[in-house]
């Protein structure tokens, strides 16, 4: 479980922050006067900054942007400031692929980092297996874990799709119901959820009445919802795609609210007010949270620390204007996983392309992440062999109209046998 | 998830599939937009009946401009030196700056500030390219220092065709590359699209641009569309379309370009939508990216302006028939072909609103940035809140219905000019006017149906 380390005030986060922008105020050669070169180190950031991913990848761009602002307060990595070089991938997996290239070739990146959609990584890993470019995805994947990838794609800073549902199952049968429905889009996103979750019910003693597909293209539901069996205690949905505020909508309209417990995925509403007109609906069911959007009464310095240096305000929103949502739940992986490139080249003793190999066994050796300024989602468990982080998932409910967290997984909750050993493959 | 994430709601990227779009679609979907298309193809045919009904001059008169100033000492050549000044600067800092297109002036002028800006301002205000060419400009100048004329003459024969075939390039590159934004990419291809038709307008004359050079030939559609124009040497004041009655009928070429304008618009909407998608065999919440439809955008892309000009021209046969019309199929097409560019330029609007509103955004961030007037935050906020983006729809929906009106009138005043009394007039724009209401709801339909690439 998390624990709160103390309460974080808006005081406290501005002080530390002072603290970083006094070290930047610092001329160049103080702050990296023990480097052996002031070159920067390179990393190319492969950006969905057009494509269906440009929502995602505008907010990835300023967590990216804070992160690397506040190592190169801190002195950089191995003493060298750090220069972030982003290349639009569209969200497009060939021209992913044509982004990896370009940062192994023509721009001289040290590595690459924070691809989001699946598609795109699946599209670029191989070509940075080939060019033997430490590659940190972002995505929250199982292909990572699965070993469809290679040794040098890596994914520390978030969790996957699989340990996310399979660590829900305990809450939901304990909490609201064993019976339980499922409404999923009818591809492979819904799939996942599918065949993640119902065997994690089941081992809870659980029960799967129903698993009820929707084409992708559709945009009207109210002639699938008969089809949830009457005895349904919890409704699980993960319904995406424009349509997923017109779902919502017909849902409430059916049940009256008198249906069964709501349990969603916030990627669902990503990016929405939780509290839009039309959203009603959702008051009292359930959320799946990478990390908490609303500022909790608890919230750690880590957290608030995190919160302010991404321009985030206690609703989530940026603090230039409360309409605009961020996405919080999954954008910290892009905060995490630049201190775990940061960690592990100073490990490594990374001086350049050279040691690259060296960047990556330092990786894969790398265990518990304890929740830090670093890590401040949560404590962090990575496993070398599967190459990707484990760590403790937040489950919310809607309480006027905020996301209150009422549950926190332990680690061990989201853990599944390693289905490969990537320290086995030669670099 | 993350994949999918916000494919949710996402930012579909807009057109051109280029610059996001947004979650603004979830709302959208929220809204009653079917009663909002009924009443819109309402509107048009009740303009229809009007004009049945109404004096024959009506129309004509709606348009009749209004003189204003004799006209300014002509600097436009100067002007269009230091634009094409501008445009090497931005070619060489889409070669050396930065990789981001939202943050790189080229990609930004180019899809931002020229496309979705200034080719809207060219419709409603009148020819503003003329100004900023970046072709007219050099090519007076070198004309004036060299003092010699253009070494070969443009051949006739070849009318505005060169220029339907341009212009196609330019759309198919809006909507088939597979990364049209991206700031070295974009350099080059501007680069090399301004070289050849520098050198086509210094061996070719001026004729090179009002033929073969489809991006003035875009402007100079459009411009017919604007307030101001010229009339009887003095610049003049009309309602929008004035300066389509006033100018001369096109060629067929030019005619046919009007057309490639609309048609290029309508597929430009209708390859993002669900329904486009399903018919590829795509899943539309998983678009795989623009390099996976290049093939079948580019037929999109032909075969939505082969069938526009094909149902175009049987409404015209059509109503010509019942109007006992003896215009040829030719003349039919250069006659009505200008109506439709009210259409076309509003739905052009209406299509780029939200992403004008979105990355125009990051055209002033980057502005503020290069004068050091500091940051400038990014918002999509008013694409997550119900209310703004009613008031958006609303907005794009009320142009595309005043674009179809405006064309209607505009069709009926050709038809009365040609000399058919009122009634035979109503009767020959009958099925154009069919084709209008249904372009109406068409159009509509396309912004609000969900899209999902």
């Amino acid at each position: 479980m998390t624990t709160p380390t103390k309460t974080a005030t808006r005081r406290g986060a501005l002080k530390t922050l002072a603290g970083g922008a006094a070290a930047a105020a610092l001329p160049l050669w103080a702050r990296y006067t023990h480097a052996q070169s002031a070159e920067p180190i390179r990393i190319g950031f492969q950006q969905h900054r057009t494509g269906i991913g440009a929502a995602y990848g505008r907010w990835y761009g300023r967590t990216t942007e804070a992160a690397v602002g506040l190592i190169n307060a801190g002195g950089g990595i191995n003493g060298r400031p750090v220069e972030i070089v982003a290349e639009d991938d569209g969200t497009d997996p060939k021209r992913g692929a044509e982004v990896v290239e370009k940062f192994a070739n023509q721009h001289g990146c040290d590595v690459g980092f924070g691809t989001l959609f699946s598609h795109v990584v699946i599209g670029s890993a191989p070509r940075a297996g080939e060019l033997k470019l430490p590659y940190f995805v972002v995505s929250e994947g199982t292909h990572v874990s699965s070993g469809m990838l290679n040794r040098y794609t890596l994914q520390p800073g978030i969790t996957d799709v699989r340990s996310q549902v399979i660590s829900m199952a305990p809450f939901i049968t304990e909490t609201l119901g064993k019976k339980v429905t499922m409404i999923f889009p009818d591809y492979g996103f819904g799939y996942d959820h599918r065949d993640a979750l119902a065997p994690a019910i089941e081992a809870q003693g659980g029960e799967v009445l129903a698993k009820i597909a929707i084409p992708p293209s559709e945009t009207s539901f109210t002639r699938y919802f008969p089809k949830i069996p009457r005895d349904t205690e919890v409704l699980y949905h993960v319904m995406v795609g424009p349509a997923v505020l017109t779902f919502v909508k017909e849902l409430g309209e059916f049940f009256g609210g008198q249906g069964p417990a709501l349990f969603g995925f916030i990627d669902s509403l990503e990016a929405v007010a939780i509290n839009s007109p039309g959203l009603d609906f959702l008051e009292g069911s359930h959320f799946w949270e990478g990390m908490c959007r609303h500022q909790q009464p608890d919230e750690t310095a880590h957290e608030a620390f995190y919160r302010e240096a991404v321009g985030v305000d206690a609703r989530g929103a940026s603090v230039n204007d409360p309409a605009d949502v961020s996405t919080y739940g999954h954008m910290f992986g892009c905060w995490e996983t630049l201190h775990v490139i940061k960690a592990g080249m100073e490990a490594a003793g990374y001086r350049g392309p050279q040691d690259r190999a060296a960047l990556i066994e330092a990786v894969e050796a790398m265990s518990d992440m304890p929740q830090s300024r670093e890590h401040p989602q949560g404590a962090k468990r990575f496993n070398g062999k599967t190459h990707q982080v484990f760590g403790h998932q937040f489950i919310s409910q809607v309480k006027n109209g905020t996301l209150m967290r009422v549950h926190t997984t332990a680690i061990e909750d989201s853990l599944y046998p390693d289905m490969v050993d990537y320290t086995t493959q030669a670099f | 998830m993350a994949k999918v994430l916000l494919s949710t709601l996402v930012l579909c990227l807009s057109a051109e599939a280029v610059w996001a779009h947004a979650s603004e679609q979830g709302f959208v979907l929220l809204l009653p937009t079917d009663v909002y298309i009924a009443a819109g193809g309402a509107t048009v045919v009740l303009t229809v009946a009007l004009l049945a009904v109404l004096p024959g001059g009506v129309a004509g008169a709606i348009f009749r401009p209004v003189p204003l100033a004799a006209s300014r000492p002509n600097l436009h050549h100067l002007f269009g030196l230091v634009a094409a000044g501008v445009l090497l600067w931005l070619i060489w800092r889409g070669l050396t700056g930065s990789r981001d297109p939202m943050m790189n002036p080229l990609s930004l002028s180019v899809w931002v500030v020229f496309w979705i800006a200034l080719v809207s301002l060219q419709g409603l205000i009148g020819d503003l390219w003329r100004w900023i060419n970046p072709w007219s400009g050099p090519a007076a100048f070198l004309g004036r220092i060299i003092g010699r004329r253009a070494r070969w003459r443009y051949p006739r024969v070849l009318g505005h065709w060169p220029g339907v075939a341009s212009f196609l390039g330019f759309a198919g590159f809006l909507l088939a590359d597979p990364a049209p934004t991206d700031p070295g990419r974009l350099a080059v291809a501007v680069a090399v699209y301004w070289a050849f038709n520098m050198a086509g307008v210094l061996l070719f004359g001026g004729a090179w641009l009002l033929r073969v050079e489809g991006i003035t030939l875009l402007m100079r559609s459009y411009a017919r569309m604007g307030l101001l124009g010229r009339a009887q040497g003095r610049l003049a004041l009309g309602v929008p379309g004035w300066q389509v009655l006033a100018q001369p009928v096109p060629s067929l070429g030019l005619a046919v370009l009007m057309l490639v304008l609309l048609g290029s618009g309508s597929f430009d909407g209708l390859n993002e939508t669900f329904l486009w998608l399903g018919w590829l065999g795509l899943n539309p919440l998983e678009f795989p990216g623009r390099s996976a439809v290049i093939g079948s955008n580019l037929l999109g892309l032909l075969l939505t302006n082969l069938g526009l000009i094909a149902v175009f021209a049987l409404c015209l046969w059509l109503g010509a028939r019942l109007a006992k019309d003896q215009a040829g199929p030719g003349l039919l097409i250069r006659r009505y072909a200008p109506t439709l560019l009210p259409i076309a330029l509003a739905y052009h609007i209406g299509h780029y609103l939200t992403s004008f509103l979105l990355d125009g955004q990051y055209v002033l961030a980057w502005l503020s940035e290069a004068l050091g007037a500091g940051h400038v935050h990014v918002t999509a906020g008013f694409l997550n809140s119900p209310g703004p983006v009613r008031l958006i729809w609303m907005t794009q929906a009320g142009v595309v219905v005043a674009g179809h009106v405006i064309a209607q009138l505009l069709a009926h005043a050709i038809a009365v000019r040609a000399g058919q009394s009122t009634r035979r007039a109503a009767l020959a724009q009958a099925p154009l006017a069919l084709f209008m209401v249904g372009y109406t709801v068409f159009g509509l339909w396309l912004l609000a149906t969900p899209r999902g690439a």
